[in-house]
Parts: structure tokens; sequence; C-alpha cells
């Protein structure tokens, strides 16, 4: 296939770690033309040879790492790759993607994709040396943190090795571990703990073959051109790399979207010691992902008092607040400590922080008592905050339970909590408070992994563009708006690039690096790529609702139906989901139910 | 003569993709004239050639194999492929590769310097 595309290295790497066996397969042309790759592709394979209602941790599971055609090149963003699997989180559609440079390395060995089934008799890690695949035993580094293990690997085998690994969380099966990739993560759904099931511990690679690219000249041409927006963008060429992600975190909280105490209030007055400048005082340095020249990374470190010695690439805006806002808690250097151990164990910090502030809602609500935690757990007790990701990390004592999630911890502990357990499909929710933004409700009562912000981000739209400002509270365009957003997503997810890039580059740039860099005649098209979007997210679709998923998964946590917010601009708002839901189907061509009609299915060449 | 700002380098690696299009037309960071070298979880260190003076590679040389006209350039015929070049050089400036016969180094791009051009963050620069 190599010489027919550019952009692809044409191969899969298959590893049964049941039967300790490995090959190489090609990547069929018409899948790549039909999927794309990365979330596509994941998509097809998930579809094609999942087999119905497997258990999440069961051997059958897949875990699959996947890159696409931009992936490793000069396009902006291209240092991304996509972990699919059946997500131990919901039991439904898990992708969850990670920058660096372990997908660039990865195409560099020459595969496209790696494609994991089975379980290991005893802790692995596979090792990728261009043409060369072994499975070596990992005992030795297993219980080892994120940190250790990456550092065993790139002395043993080269400081150029790009590791991807989990730490003790994915061993023990928290249902919200994340993988690491050098310092950062594919953090949500639970990947790590699939991992973790299948005794992989790391995957190393290294690569030297080139990447091809079909028309090189124009390429450069569309990446020059893409470098200078990326450059003279507020955002991309000025927030995002003076405060990271944190550049939007005053703003949310002035709108009032930024939940306080696990959701209760949107307004944090803790306000005065957590803004973006004050944050910005704990970075020492600014870090670039593969081939990207945003760099939104920063590298800080606490060098001083209680927390003195952590360090993050971080904090990004989500963790500042689900250790910050959520918890109550307006200590930085606790919340850069919070966001080292996820990293050290293999969390996923957005989970991690809503359940410690679930639990202290819980301690509130007296639902538990102090007993059951161990220690006080009361909101904005950073020292209570620290000892309890060490607990999850390590799933100890109480944390066996804590492991499990927001939703499963509700049902176990039940006596009313289910009422304010922040989920949706069993993923916990991110930095966004719906009330406050019905484009968001309907995002994450769609989102194909539960609670996510990067299936469609509505909030950009309706808060921080001037020119495209949509009224937050209307639910008029909504659904359109939420339907093409999630489809320009998954393009972006399946092309692999960063969904930063968007905010200041549009479709035609991607339909530009897409035909340049792999010369297939049909990415020159935009509708085509819209419409490979569409295909990848109704074939994840119909995975949902072959493995059980109904009308009634696409909903909201009870709060934001019955719970007026209680401060600021959103003040006294509920969400009216069925109506928005409503209008969402139709416009996506689905039945009342939820479910793709045949017309729509045809018009999409599925499945 | 060219500068080095390591402190501005975000380890984006956009470089050594752009000088690796430039010169073998396709990506390939491992062909690269110029290398950013990891050293997870530290900073990244920028190496290429500066075009300093005295230019110990052109002395290291026993064969004689490496001149200066304008950028180094070398002797095929006359390397031996020893490798003693690289280790005079204190910048980390002369590359090897797997697929290369002989070592390799900056040359310029004609006198466009590419890797300076796309640099987002200006850690490389030219000086006079």
């Amino acid at each position: 296939m190599k010489a027919e595309f550019g952009g692809y290295a044409g191969k899969i790497l298959e590893v049964d770690l049941t039967q300790g066996r490995v090959k190489r397969t090609s990547l069929d042309p018409d899948l790549a033309t039909k999927y794309i790759g990365g979330k596509g592709l994941g998509a097809k394979y998930l579809y094609d040879h999942l087999p119905l209602g497997c258990d999440p941790f069961g051997p059958e599971n897949l875990l699959i790492f996947a890159t696409g055609p931009l992936t490793g090149t000069l396009a902006p963003g291209s240092g991304r790759c996509i972990v699919s699997t059946k997500s131990p989180a919901t039991g439904f559609w898990l992708d969850a993607n990670c920058g660096g440079s372990f997908g660039p390395e990865m195409k560099m060995a020459g595969i496209d994709a790696i494609v994991i089934k089975g379980k290991a008799p005893s802790p692995v890690m596979l090792l990728v040396d261009d043409e060369k695949v072994q499975l070596g035993e990992a005992d030795f580094l297993w219980r080892k943190d994120t940190f250790s293990t990456h550092r065993w690997i790139k002395d043993k085998f080269g400081e150029e090795s790009r590791v991807a690994c989990i730490g003790e969380a994915g061993e023990k099966r928290v249902r919200f571990a994340s993988i690491i990739s050098e310092m950062r993560a594919f953090g949500r759904g639970g990947a790590g703990a699939v991992m973790g099931s299948k005794n992989l511990k790391a995957i190393a690679v290294r690569g030297h073959c080139p990447i091809t690219i079909a028309y090189p000249e124009s390429f450069m041409k569309a990446c020059r051109e893409a470098f200078n927006e990326i450059a003279i963008h507020p955002d991309s060429g000025g927030g995002r790399q003076k405060y990271g992600t944190n550049t939007i975190l005053s703003c949310m909280n002035e709108a009032g979207v930024h939940p306080v105490r696990n959701f209760q209030k949107g307004i944090f007055h803790g306000r005065s010691a957590l803004n973006e400048e004050e944050i910005r005082e704990f970075y020492v340095r600014n870090k670039a992902c593969y081939g990207c020249p945003i760099y939104c990374s920063k590298i800080s470190k606490v060098k001083e008092g209680k927390y003195k010695g952590a360090f993050v690439e971080g904090p990004e805006y989500e963790n500042v607040w689900s250790f910050g806002a959520h918890c109550e808690n307006a200590d930085i250097p606790s919340i850069i400590k919070a966001e080292y151990l996820c990293d050290l164990y293999g969390l996923d910090a957005i989970s991690t922080g809503n359940v410690i502030g679930f639990l202290m809602e819980c301690m509130e609500k007296e639902v538990l008592e102090e007993s059951d935690i161990g220690f006080p757990l009361e909101f904005g007790d950073n020292e209570g905050m620290i000892r309890a990701i060490h607990l999850i990390g390590r799933r100890e004592g109480p944390a066996l339970l804590w492991g499990e999630g927001v939703k499963r911890i509700a049902q176990e502990v039940g006596r009313g909590a289910e009422s304010f357990a922040i989920h949706v499909k069993g993923l916990e929710m991110p930095a966004y408070d719906p009330r406050g933004s019905t484009g968001m409700a309907l995002a994450y009562a769609t989102s194909d992994r539960g609670a996510c912000h990067l299936r469609s981000w509505p909030i950009g739209a309706e808060l921080l563009s001037p020119e495209e400002r949509i009224d937050p509270f209307s639910i008029e365009f909504k659904a359109e708006f939420v339907k093409n957003q999630q489809d320009l997503f998954t393009v972006i997810n399946s092309s692999v690039t960063c969904l930063f890039t968007i905010f200041s580059l549009s479709l035609r740039h991607i339909v530009h690096f897409l035909h340049s860099v792999t010369g297939i005649e049909s990415f020159a098209s935009s509708e085509e790529i819209l419409q490979s979007g569409e295909r990848i997210n109704n074939l994840v679709r119909l995975f949902n609702l072959r493995e059980g998923l109904t009308k009634a998964d696409d909903k909201l946590p009870q709060r934001f139906l019955t719970e007026p917010l209680k401060d600021g601009p959103a003040r006294g708002r509920l969400v009216d989901l069925e109506t928005l839901l409503k209008e969402y189907y139709f416009i996506r061509g689905w039945d009342e139910k939820g479910v793709p009609t045949p017309e729509t299915l045809k018009k999409l060449m599925l499945p | 003569m060219i500068k080095t700002i390591p402190n501005l380098c975000t380890g984006c690696r956009i470089c050594e993709i752009i000088c690796s299009l430039a010169h073998e037309g396709s990506i390939a960071p491992k062909q690269s004239r110029i290398r950013i070298q990891s050293a997870w979880p530290e900073e990244e260190r920028i190496h290429l050639c500066l075009a300093c003076e005295p230019k110990p590679c052109i002395g290291g040389c026993p064969e004689g194999a490496l001149s200066w006209d304008g950028y180094l350039r070398i002797d095929e015929e006359k390397c031996t492929g020893c490798l003693l070049c690289r280790e005079a050089c204190p910048y980390g400036g002369i590359q090897t590769e797997n697929s290369k016969k002989f070592p390799f180094f900056c040359d310029t791009c004609q006198g466009e310097f590419q890797c300076v051009k796309w640099c987002p963050t200006k850690s490389i620069i030219r000086t006079k």
C-alpha cells in the first residue's frame, strides 16, 4: 500500500498476548479511504472484531493504538495517537488520545496501528524497533510508577525510544486508569485498566522509516499557511501559548460555568488565588508535542512548601478545575501535586478529581462518615485530597470501591448519593456546567464515550468566540452545531491531528493536508471528508447500540434537570434536554429511539 | 553564524521535520542535520553545526576529508568513517545514520536555513 498512498506506513501490527505472537498485516487501502485512520480505524476494527457484550477486562477486548495519515508529518498538532477499546467505565465505545511523540514514532517504525488482543500469562512489555518486534518480560516493572518505567526503558533501549505505559492504577484495574506517555496521557475512560487487564505494562517504539508525502510542495505550502494562521490567531498564537489551556479559566469562572463543590455552584470564590496569572507563576518553561507550533504545554514545578518537588506538564485547565474548584481548593501547589500523582499512578485526572469531590459531598450530606473514608475529607481539604489520590492509585482500603468511579460508588453506598453522582454513561464530567451552556448539555448527553468535552465543544462558540457568538442559554441551532462539530472533531481524531489547531484553522486546511500528504483523490473534497466523520460517528453509534445503549443512556445527571444553578449569570437555570435531544436525533438522521435510520446508513455506506 | 537559544526550545522538532523534508523529500527526523536531543523529563538540547571558530571538526579529521566553503564539506573519497569529527564537535553538529554511509551536517539549505525559518519560538537564529 505504501506505493499507493503517502502518509500511511501501510502496515498493522497485530499482537496476540495469549499466544505470545505478533504479526504484521497490510492496511486495507479501501479501509483507509473510507475511515481515514485513528478513531475511524479503531471504530472499524472494534465494530468488526469485538465479540458482542465482551467483558472490557476480558482477554477478548481489543486495545488499538492508531495513527492517521497526518501523524508525524509537519501538519500542526500531528503528534497525537488514538487508543480505542471497550471502556470499563461505560461499557461502551472509548477512544482516548495523547500527544507527545509516541504516535509519530509508531509511524516511523513502519506501522499505522497496533491491535492488541488476549492476555499475557505474566506481565510483559511490547518492544518495537523498526521490523524487530518482541514481547519482553516485565515482572520487575510491575508496581513501578510510570516515571520509573519510562526511565528503565529509555536507559535500556535508548533515549529516543517512545513509551506508553501504565502505573499501579492500571495494573489494579481502576476504571479510570490512564496510559501515560512521557508526561502526557491517554486520559479518559479507563484504557489503562484495559492494558492492565492484559498484563501489558508498557509499549516502547523506535523507528527509522521515512514518512512519504504524496505532494511535498503543496503540503509545505499548506503548512506554511497554517503556521501563519496559528501564529496570528489570538488563541493559538496568544493566550494558549502564554497560559496553556488555563487561558480560559477566568472567562469560564466569570460566566458561572466553572463547577464548584461537585457542581453545586458555578463560580469559584477562591478565584483571587485561582486564575491564569497565578497559575502562570508556576510555569518554568514551554513544551510542545511533536510537530506543534502552539506549545500549549507548560512545565510547572513546586519549588517550596509541603508539596515541593512536584512537577507536571501542565497543570491543565481541566485538572486545575477537578482538583481546584470542584473540591473547593484554591491551593495551586496541591493541584500540581495532585496531577503529578495522577501521572505517576496512571490515573485520569478529570475522573480522579471528580471521585474525590463526590466523596466530599457524600461527607457533607452525611451519606458517608469519616469512618468510611478513614480520615476527614471535607471540601477545601487539600491534604485529604492528596491522601485520597494515593489510596486510589494503589487501590487500597476504601479505594477498592473508589477505583470503580462515581457511578458505581453511588450505586454501592446508596442513601440518595445517586442524585449527586455526576457522570454520563459512567464517565465523570469535565469542567463546564451544562446549566450555563445548552450546547455542552447536548454535547455531554450525546458523546459516544460518556461525559466529554472533546466530542464537541460548543461552549467555545457560546462564550469565547466574538465573531460566532451564539446564546449559551438558547436551544436554537444547538443540535445542528453539536452534530456538525462532532463530525469535524472525529475527522481531526481520525487524521490524526490536535483539536487545538481547529480554533485557528478550518476544515479547508485539514482537507489540504490530507490530500497533499496522501494523494487520495477523495480526500480533496471537504464534503467527502466531513461525511467520513459522520460515517465514523454513526459506526460508533451502531457499536454502542449493539452493546446495549438506549435513548435512556443519552442523559444528564439528575442535578442538572432538577436543581437550578445557585449563582452567576446562569442562576436559576435547568436543562431542557428532551427538546435538544429530539432535534439532535432528527438532524443526525436517527429515529426517535436514537437509532440510525436505514436511509442514513445507506447514505453513509454503512455498516 | 547560527545561534541557538536553548531555553526557548519547546522540543517540537519542527526543525528536524523541515530539515528532512528539505533534504530527503520525506519526513525522517532521524536523517535530519539538526537534532533535538531528548533527555526526558529534562529540557531538550539543540544539536547542529553552528559554523563555529576554529572548527575543531576539520582539525580533528585524520584524513583531511573535511573543509569549509560557506559550510562544511566532506570529501567522500577520503572519509574512512572513523567519526573522530563527531567526537571533536562540541555542539553535536555532525550526524550519522544507518542508511547513510558518511557523516552529514548542515549545508545551510542554500543559505535559506529552513530550520531558522520554521522554528516557532525563534530558538535558532542567524547572526552576522
